[in-house]
């Protein structure tokens, strides 16, 4: 390394590296212009307001666990239990508040409280399972992959016991409230997933815990040895994916008036795709969460094509698993790249 | 020959292992050593593999702790319960793998868990143009260039990435510093910069302690050569007063038994 590391430094080309580094940062979203561009030349009906605001809310529960996926890998670890975590704070919120006959049927006075008492209960799901996961990882060593897929079993398994395997369905007017209101035209899933994706966009990039993330997630050994307190930063990183994916959870609830047992499949796997579209290596320590929400709105939007088309639903699962093979192939293109010109 | 004959009160004022041994189940890492190290010293620990060296550092920095003897820094007896106690006293390791960063800019590494922040409604923000200015001023007048301090570790060379570490110390008011192997993975190139780097440090007052097995970068850069071997110190001179042999003698065990000082 010493040698072309001498040759390097004599090269006077900071700025044109410079750009080809932004290129290759932010390649998902040149990605993404083209595909929306040619969507909307060659789909009729495509290029609308309605359908855009359609891909932006459609976007909301992958996007949300896209986020606490990619701050887990950053940081690391890997958190496969989300899918299921968001499908047990779902069904813990319809259990709670649902009228039918699986219901708790809470209905405080006034009305309203149902709103954050449930967000409350969905959150505290998330919180226990992250607690649940980061003790299998952290405390007892296992590997995260295993440990998180077994969490994925399990919690899945407990969405299916809490509702005795049946749809527990029939939310009060005040969680329904909050899938269908919109703000300035906007649906307000659309706000609060663009508030989610700004406040930890923030988090990582502005505040010490954001950069412990990176840190610990590119050499763990070293902000130990700076006094960084490494496993309680990869605690956070658990507990942050899995309150996330259950905040996914309770949206979810109040869209789908409730939850089926199966709520959710497949999802893990499609916040898988986005965030590795997105960038985020799976060696951990890199990616932003700009390139992300590129990666969810990207996968949002062919999956609408497919709709609008009316073609078979399996063509988006095609599609959509070409691309994660496509964004694997341009990670380690875009790592030779970096080696090779910077 | 016996070291346990060596006086408990030993070379430098700044820190003292006294009658220090460490075991690991029936092993004994170190027996019986005692060690000083002087401000403004730069002392080379060498020895054979296993002798104990890195047990040695291991017990500095706090990372483990002795099974008996003590260890007096600034005069005070420590006992540390971890390498940030270490740490904050002013006692830094540099690892031979280096505790760098590689996918995060020099700043980023130079600040590592001591990051400026400013609150902004209660939340700790990073205060990066303040980071940038400081970590440009500091390895620029520790001597180190470097493109941009915003390029990611990676695009460094080993020996500017050795560079931060120091700067870093010197910076943060370390007092100690203990060098693992610093030159097992450079160039000579490289390694006559390390040197040199070390060489400032040393003249800054601050105290080095660095581990090596070349012989010849410990008679370049050491005041004083200390030898491990199977755990036991046997030998610790002033550098003018060794020579090539009776130092390899020492760490290998063959020849005529040497002196303690
Ligand atoms: N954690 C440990 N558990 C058991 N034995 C250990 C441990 N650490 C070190 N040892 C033993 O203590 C002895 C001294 O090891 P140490 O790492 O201090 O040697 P060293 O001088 O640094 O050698 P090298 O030049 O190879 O780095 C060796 O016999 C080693 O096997
Ligand atoms: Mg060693």
């Amino acid at each position: 390394m010493s040698l072309s590391d001498a040759t390097r430094q004599t090269e006077p080309r900071a700025g044109s590296l410079r750009l080809v580094e932004l290129f290759v940062d932010n390649i998902v979203w040149a990605i993404l212009a083209i595909t929306l561009l040619a969507f909307c030349l060659f789909i009729p009906g495509y290029g609308q307001t309605g359908i855009f605001l359609n891909i932006v809310e459609q976007s909301a529960f992958v996007g949300i666990l896209s986020v606490g996926l990619s701050i887990a890998i950053i940081s690391g670890q890997i958190d496969l239990s989300i899918e299921s975590t968001m499908a047990l704070a779902a069904m813990a919120t319809a259990v709670l508040v649902s009228s039918s006959a699986a219901g708790f049927g809470w209905t405080p006075q006034p009305l309203w409280l149902v709103v954050p008492g449930s967000l409350l209960v969905a959150l505290c799901v998330g919180l226990a399972v992250g607690s649940f996961n980061a003790f299998l990882v952290i405390r007892l060593k296992l590997n995260a992959f295993i440990a998180t897929l077994g969490s994925y079993i399990l919690f899945r398994g407990a969405v299916v016991a809490l509702s005795g395997g049946k749809t527990v369905f029939g939310l009060p007017s005040p969680l329904r409230a909050v899938a269908l209101s919109k703000v300035l035209g906007v649906p307000l899933l659309a706000w609060v997933t663009v508030a989610v994706f700004l406040a930890f966009t923030f988090i990582l990039t502005k505040t010490p815990f954001g950069r412990y993330v990176y840190l610990v997630g590119g050499n763990p050994v070293a902000p130990f040895r700076a006094g960084i307190r490494v496993r309680s930063v990869s605690a956070a990183a658990f507990l942050l994916s899995a309150v996330l994916a259950a905040f996914a959870g309770w949206l979810l609830a109040t869209r789908t008036s409730g939850a089926t047992p199966n709520l959710g499949i497949g999802m893990l796997f499609e916040a898988f795709a986005a965030v590795v579209i997105g960038g985020v290596s799976l060696k951990g320590g890199e990616g932003k969460l700009s390139g992300v929400v590129a990666g969810v709105l990207l996968l949002s939007s062919i999956r609408t094509a497919v709709n609008l088309l009316m073609l078979q639903p399996h063509y988006t699962q095609m599609i959509q698993g070409g691309l994660v093979i496509a964004a694997m192939l341009l990670d380690s293109a875009k790592h030779s790249i970096r080696s090779r010109y910077l | 020959m016996s070291s346990t004959e060596t006086e408990p009160k030993h070379g430098g004022d700044l820190l003292q292992l006294e009658n220090v041994t460490m075991r690991y189940g029936a092993i004994a890492a170190l027996q019986d050593v005692s060690l000083g190290v002087a401000a403004g010293e730069v002392v080379a620990l060498l020895g054979d593999n296993g002798a104990g060296k890195s047990t040695a550092i291991k017990i500095i920095s706090g990372s483990v702790k002795p099974t008996s003897g003590r260890l007096v820094f600034e005069g005070i007896p420590r006992e540390f319960e971890s390498p940030r106690a270490s740490k904050e006293l002013g006692i830094e390791i540099v690892y031979q793998d280096l505790s760098i960063c590689m996918n995060v800019d020099v700043v980023a590494n130079f600040f590592m868990g001591r990051e400026l922040v400013k609150r902004v409604l209660g939340v700790p923000v990073l205060r990066e143009r303040e980071m940038q200015r400081i970590t440009e001023k500091v390895m620029a007048d520790g001597g180190t260039k470097v493109k941009s301090v915003r390029q990611n570790a990676e695009h460094l060379s080993g020996g500017q990435r050795q560079a931060i570490e120091l700067n870093r110390f010197v910076y943060w008011g370390g007092k100690l510093v203990v060098l693992d192997e610093p030159f097992a993975a450079l160039g000579i190139e490289q390694v006559r910069r390390g040197l040199e780097n070390i060489r400032r440090v040393r003249d800054q007052g601050l105290a080095v302690i660095i581990v090596t097995h070349n012989l010849h970068h410990a008679f370049q850069i050491a005041d004083r050569l200390v030898v491990f071997r199977q755990g036991r110190l046997v030998l610790d001179k002033s550098t003018s007063d060794c020579t090539h042999e009776t130092v390899s003698q020492a760490i290998t065990g063959d020849g005529p038994p040497v002196q303690i000082q």
